[in-house]
């Protein structure tokens, strides 16, 4: 049968996993003690007229992006046409419930601190899926384990 | 829609896992098509059938509600 041709191999959910855990860290250096990597810019801030120009913060969010790119699309050991629905499922769980997250913050969150929320919800629909389907996995599993006993 | 499928393995004496393995699908989605949670695409179904060597319909029929 003809296989979604979008996805990753397998291997690649180990890789993104490894990948939004190194650069989530970097965030979280990021914003709790403004590091920057040295030299890492498109220029420097003259007189105190304009900022700086550090691309570290740019890194950790393209890299936490990237990394659970990795692993929503990366194909399970044994990627079927049931497990392809439960993909579908799973992402349509995940679409409409960062909406609903978008909606509540709408209305219960002001100003500065529902744009901060905003750059957050990049990764909602991303994040929500993991869960979702991961879970409908691992139910999956644990039945198929009950009626074999 | 009802399906045989135990029946079907029980006759042929094959374990989900071993069907699994022949028409290159998981056995948790054996487990979900025999207990009627999931029904199959016709390829899949089709494949279950000449492992089986018997015509679809003797595997899968339709239920009252469908």
């Amino acid at each position: 049968m003809k296989q979604n041709t979008l996805l990753l191999p397998n291997r690649y959910k180990a890789i993104g996993w490894l990948i939004f855990l190194l650069f989530t860290v970097l965030g979280f250096f990021c914003i709790l003690m403004e590091f920057k990597i040295p030299g890492f810019q498109l220029y420097h801030g003259i007189g105190g007229l304009t900022e700086d120009y550090n691309l570290t913060n740019e890194l950790a969010v393209f890299g936490v992006t990237m990394g659970l790119l990795m692993i929503v699309f990366a194909k399970e050991k044994c990627e079927d046409e049931y497990i392809s629905m439960l993909r579908l499922k799973s992402l349509q769980w995940a679409v409409l419930l960062s909406y609903m997250i978008l909606i509540v913050l709408n209305f219960s969150v002001y100003g500065l601190g529902f744009l901060m929320l905003l750059i957050y919800n990049m990764w909602t629909t991303l994040i929500v899926f993991i869960i979702k389907f991961n879970w409908s996995l691992y139910k999956l599993r644990k039945e198929t384990l009950k009626n074999e006993k | 829609m009802k399906n045989s499928l135990r029946v079907q393995r029980a006759i042929k004496n094959i374990t989900q896992a071993e069907l699994a393995d022949l028409i290159q699908v998981s056995r948790q989605t054996i487990n979900t098509i025999e207990s009627g949670k999931y029904v199959p695409s016709t390829v899949l179904a089709l494949k279950m059938a000449k492992v089986f060597k018997v015509t679809v319909e003797e595997i899968f029929t339709l239920d009252a509600e469908d």
